[in-house]
This record gives structure tokens, C-alpha cells and sequence, in this order.
């Protein structure tokens, strides 16, 4: 057999998984985004309706852009505070720096947990009557003793986001420690002796040669943060309202629970369209480091 | 301008020793190179001159201040690093201004300083370039702008041309001493090689094991080094080493040739120095001693005749018109005035 056909034949299986499992499902779904699509009305799945499932989450469904506006907010948030987060405890933990291999072990911990069980976690610790956070804040914020943590819009949004950010630290934590140690240590000596101040030696010299890293762990968290459901639904189920609803819980919402597949298939394939964009920044930022 | 003074300086690592109780003072103005094989904690020195490594025990001081406690930034020094430690974001102007910058110099100065700063070191033409776009040399001497771009009271050079092709570090090692007397500022120079320390030192302090086995003059480390370890770590070919005794005035190899007169007393056990400069080869029979010829090469500056003696080989140098082939047989004789006598358990010295 040549070398050619061998290799087309050895990279053949995944090809199939990849294409039964992602292609496939995206094809479809773009297909059902253009049909009436009602679980409970058979033959509706094949009723074609032209662009009115995109034209309805647009101008009809305010449920739709609330959804919208909660995932930027939660997406925001998240990736700002988990970066910055990160980044910190990476300075610390890295090579020379302040805290050491007993402290990154113990730091893997949260990303080891699933994020429906961090979830429930959460939900157990804010519970007004019996959870861990909430008679926390009692006691060290007296002010705080009565908020029902999970029944306040802001505020459930709030728990949602800090659920998130403490479970994505440490694998940002264990990216950016890496970054840092390729960053090469003379140049930071150089800098010291130039004269800069630890500020300035961070700033001027770690930071800029951190850039690559740093962009693709923003982008990635991005990615994630954008199609967060599991703990969303395990923590709030959306709730109160639909103060916390992001698009995935929105879309898994109008399709299984109200049966509009062809409506949440619509959805979905907007909620690619930013997706493709992040996932192109990210092929790109990981294939340029390759390059160099 | 300032003198270095480091006293009883100690650098350890749990059980490893890196620089032992080490007392060094560097004039003002001078050049003073360290010179060792890796590890014997002459970049460790260096590393704590500058305060990139805390020592465990000891002082420095530079000018009249004790900078043990000061940061790096603090201590007015100026390194080159082994690898440029260049600032790969930057442009080369950048590069050279940081120290300028950091230091709130005021800006209508920074153009001027960085661009007489590069041209000291011809790079007026790639200012606006990265450190990706350069050569070699062409870094090593950003780096070098970037040290002398300001006044700082002290230079500390680690391997700077170490990173360079041979031709390129003569170059730029006659560069080095160039810039360096016409700048007069106390420089501290770190270098495994023997040539750069030769070639480049006002002073030289060969350390071993963290301990500084002899600071002198290049001349008094080449013609009168104080143990085994300098007299075969300066000069190259290394100074030939061979094994005997001291019996009655005369220094008599393992093998039992009766070789040359010795002022020392008596000895079970003595090794004697010889530089290859210092055997003179003659035709067979005119010499001191028959010898034959293990190899013979031409260096084109001189020939080097590696003979067999006993059991061990030496080296002597020979004319460079001299013309010889293996397995013939030369004389040798020794220069009587430059031989060296060396005690093999303590390493040490032995007058004569």
C-alpha cells in the first residue's frame, strides 16, 4: 500500500468520529433552524419556514436578548476575574516565585471537580437556611445575614460567576505558570539591575513576553465561558426568572422543555457564529507560538 | 566610581557550597576578571555583586556603602548577561533607553545618551530593529550599550562572548578592552577562558571549589602561579605536569631519569612544571634527554611536539619552521629558570 493511501486510511477513523459527532449535529441543526420544528407536532420537523425562527429571536423574544445580555455579563465577568486570578496565583506559584509544589497540588483540586457537582456545591453552601457561605457572610458582614443569596437577581448572578471562577483558577492557574516560566529568566534580571522596580520589571518586561499566552488563555476561557450550562442549571436553573439565563440554558430550555427544537436550533447556530470567530483567534495564537 | 569590597562572603545550598568565606577587593577603575571552570562560583560572585542571588553570609560593599540588603535596581551596577538578556519586544533603542527610563531620566536626554551609547558600539544603523533581526555580535553589543548607556559605578560582565564564534569573540574581545580603558569604570568580568582573562585583566582572581586560589596580575598568574590548579588552568597547551621526587638537588621523573637540578631539599614525592614555551627541542643527542615523538603539529605560528617520557607524555613547542614526523627522536632541554615545583598531596607550591 503507498505511503499516501495509508495515511488518509490511519486518520480515516477519527475523521468518522469527528463527523458524527460535531459535523453531522451542526448540519442538522441547520437544518431544523429553518423548519417549524415542534417536538409534539409530528411532521413538522420537515415544515420548512424559511429565516422566521432567526426573525422571532431578534424582534419578537425579549427572553432571547436577555439571554444574550446574561452571558456577555457572566462572560465578562468570568474571564476578567479568572484571568486576573490566575495570573496572580501564577506569579506566585511560578519557578522563584513566592509559594511552591505543595500549594499547586493542592490548587488542581477545583478543575477536578465536574461543574454540575461545583453546582450543586454551591447551591447547598448559599442555601439560606442551612449553607456554609451564607452563615459565612452572616458573621463576618452582619449586613449580609439576611440576603437570600440565590433569590436576588444581581446577586444570583454573583454566585453563579464566583461558582465559575473558582472552579476554572487552577487550570489558568497551571497555563499561565507555564508561560511564565518559558518567559527567559536573564531578561528579567536584566531588567532588575536596569533598574525597574517589581511593578515595572512585571509590566515592562514578564507581561509583554507573557502576551501569547495570555491571549490564549483569554480566548479559551472565552469559549468556555460563552457556552456555560452545567452548573448554571445545577445552581439556578435560570432562575430567579430569568436573571441567570445564559444562551445554553436558554436554548436547552426551548428545545426540551417546550419542545421548539427548530426555534433553539435557530439559537444555537447563532450563538456559533461567535464561537467560529474565538475558535479561529485561538487556532491562531496556538498555530503562531508553533511557528516561532 | 567605586570600589568593591566583599567580605568573607559565603553562598550555600543546603550541603552545597557555592562561594566559601570569600574575601575579594576590586580597586576603583580596575578590571578585575574571574576566572574558573563552571562551577567554581565565579558567576555565583558575580550573581551576588549584583544582587541577584542573596549570599548566606558575609558583606559586600561597593563604593562606602554595605548593598547587602539592597535591590538590585538600587545598587548602581550595569550587567551583560551570558545570553544578552535582551528584551525581545522591544526595539534595539528601546533596549538600550530601559535603564534610562526606569531611572526617570529626563526624555529630551535619552536620545542623545542612547544613540552615543550605540554609536560607542557601531549600532547607530539598527536602532529601530528587534533583537530578532540581529546577529551574535550585533546582541552582544546592544547588550553592552545597554550597560554603558549610564554612568553606573560598576560593570559586571557574565561570559559576554562566550555565546560568540571564535573569530567573532577576538573581535569583539579587543572591542571589550577598548571601550572598558576608555571608560574607566570598576569592571568585575566572569569567563571560564583563559585568553579573555589574559588578554582582558588589570587583575586576575582564578577561583576553584569557591575559594580564589590566586588574584593577581596576568603576568604573576602565567609565570608564577601558586598551585597545581593555576599552573594548569592558565596557558595554552596547559603547562606540562610530570611526576618524580626530589633526590639529591636533582628533580628525577617516576621513570628514574636524572632530569635537572632542583634548589629544594629532598622529596619522596614532587611534581615538576614546564611550560611548552620553556622545553627547547633539539636534534637527537643535543639535548638534555632523547625523546620520541608521539605526534607532531603544525599550527602554522609554531609546531607542537607532543613526545612520549616514560610513561607520560609532555609538550613542547618547537620553531615554526621546525619539521618533523611521528616516531622520530628529538632532544629536549629545559629552561632552567622557569621550572616550577609542586607538591602532589597539598598542591601546593614549593618555592625554590
Amino acid at each position: 500500500m503507498r505511503d499516501n493511501t495509508l495515511k488518509y486510511l490511519l486518520v480515516l477513523p477519527a475523521v468518522l468520529v469527528v463527523f458524527a459527532t460535531a459535523i453531522w449535529p451542526l448540519i442538522e441543526a441547520a437544518r431544523l433552524s429553518f423548519t417549524v420544528g415542534r417536538l409534539n407536532r409530528p411532521g413538522s420537523l420537515e415544515q420548512y419556514l424559511g429565516w422566521e425562527n432567526y426573525l422571532w429571536a431578534f424582534f419578537e423574544e425579549p427572553a432571547f436578548w436577555n439571554s444574550v445580555w446574561v452571558t456577555a455579563v457572566y462572560t465578562i465577568l468570568t474571564v476578567g476575574l479568572t484571568t486576573i486570578f490566575a495570573l496572580g496565583l501564577a506569579l506566585l506559584l511560578a519557578p522563584g516565585g513566592r509559594l511552591r509544589s505543595s500549594a499547586q497540588t493542592l490548587l488542581i483540586l477545583p478543575f477536578a471537580m465536574s461543574p454540575a457537582l461545583i453546582g450543586v456545591s454551591f447551591r447547598f453552601m448559599f442555601n439560606p437556611e442551612f449553607g456554609l457561605f451564607d452563615a459565612f457572610f452572616g458573621v463576618l458582614i452582619p449586613p449580609l445575614a439576611d440576603v437570600s443569596w440565590l433569590a436576588d437577581p444581581q446577586l444570583a448572578l454573583a454566585v453563579v460567576v464566583m461558582a465559575d471562577v473558582w472552579g476554572w483558577i487552577p487550570f489558568l492557574t497551571l497555563v499561565l505558570i507555564g508561560g511564565l516560566a518559558s518567559v527567559p529568566r536573564d531578561t528579567i534580571e536584566a531588567a532588575q539591575v536596569d533598574g525597574a522596580s517589581g511593578w515595572r520589571v512585571f509590566k515592562d518586561v514578564t507581561l509583554p513576553q507573557l502576551a501569547p499566552v495570555l491571549a490564549v488563555v483569554i480566548i479559551l476561557k472565552s469559549i468556555f465561558s460563552l457556552k456555560t450550562f452545567d452548573q448554571v442549571f445545577m445552581l439556578t436553573n435560570g432562575g430567579p426568572g430569568t436573571a441567570t439565563q445564559t444562551l445554553s440554558h436558554y436554548i436547552y430550555f426551548n428545545g426540551m422543555k417546550y419542545g421548539q427544537i427548530g426555534y433553539s436550533a435557530s439559537v444555537a447556530w447563532l450563538m456559533v457564529i461567535p464561537m467560529i470567530f474565538l475558535t479561529y483567534a485561538y487556532a491562531k495564537f496556538v498555530f503562531r507560538k508553533a511557528d516561532q | 566610581m567605586a570600589e568593591i569590597k566583599l567580605n568573607n562572603l559565603t553562598k550555600r545550598w543546603g550541603d552545597f557550597i557555592g562561594v566559601d568565606n570569600q574575601s575579594l577587593h576590586v580597586q576603583d577603575r580596575e578590571f578585575l576578571v574571574l576566572l574558573g571552570p563552571s562551577g567554581c562560583g565565579k558567576t555565583t560572585t558575580m550573581r551576588m555583586i549584583a544582587g541577584l542571588e542573596d549570599p548566606t553570609a558575609g558583606e559586600i560593599w561597593i563604593g562606602d556603602r554595605m548593598v547587602n540588603d539592597d535591590l538590585p535596581k538600587d545598587r548602581d551596577v550595569a550587567m551583560v548577561f551570558q545570553n544578552y538578556g535582551l528584551y525581545p519586544h522591544m526595539t534595539i533603542f528601546d533596549n538600550i533607553a530601559y535603564p534610562l527610563r526606569v531611572r526617570g531620566t529626563d526624555k529630551s536626554e535619552i536620545k542623545p545618551r542612547v544613540e552615543k551609547a550605540a554609536e560607542q558600539v557601531e549600532l547607530t544603523e539598527f536602532l529601530h530593529r528587534k533583537p530578532k533581526a540581529l546577529s551574535g555580535g550585533q546582541r552582544q553589543r546592544v547588550a553592552l550599550a545597554r550597560a554603558i548607556v549610564r554612568t553606573p559605578k560598576v560593570f559586571l560582565m557574565d561570559e559576554p562572548l562566550s555565546n560568540l564564534d571564535a573569530k567573532l569573540r577576538v573581535t569583539m574581545r579587543a572591542e571589550l578592552k577598548h571601550l572598558s580603558r576608555a571608560l574607566q569604570i570598576t569592571t568585575v568580568y566572569v569567563t571560564h577562558d583563559q585568553i579573555e582573562a589574559m588578554t582582558l585583566a588589570d587583575r586576575v582572581a582564578v577561583m576553584k571549589n569557591g575559594i580564589i586560589q590566586q588574584l593577581g596580575t596576568p603576568d604573576d598568574i602565567y609565570n608564577d602561579p601558586a598551585n597545581l590548579f593555576v599552573a594548569g588552568f592558565i596557558g595554552s597547551p596547559a603547562m606540562n605536569l610530570i611526576n618524580g621526587s626530589v633526590t639529591d638537588g636533582m628533580f628525577v621523573t617516576t621513570g628514574g631519569t636524572r632530569l635537572v637540578p632542583v634548589n629544594s631539599p629532598d622529596r619522596a614525592k614532587a611534581i615538576l612544571g614546564v611550560r611548552a614555551d620553556d622545553m627547547h627541542v633539539h636534534e637527537q643527542g643535543q639535548g638534555d634527554i632523547d625523546v620520541t615523538i608521539y605526534a607532531f603539529e603544525n599550527t602554522g605560528e609554531s609546531t607542537l611536539l607532543t613526545v612520549q617520557w616514560g610513561q607520560q607524555r609532555v609538550i613542547a613547542r618547537g620553531d615554526r619552521h621546525l619539521r618533523k614526523d611521528q616516531d622520530e627522536v628529538v632532544g629536549i632541554s629545559l629552561n632552567q629558570d622557569h621550572l616550577y615545583l609542586f607538591d602532589p598531596e597539598t598542591e601546593d607550591r614549593i618555592r625554590m
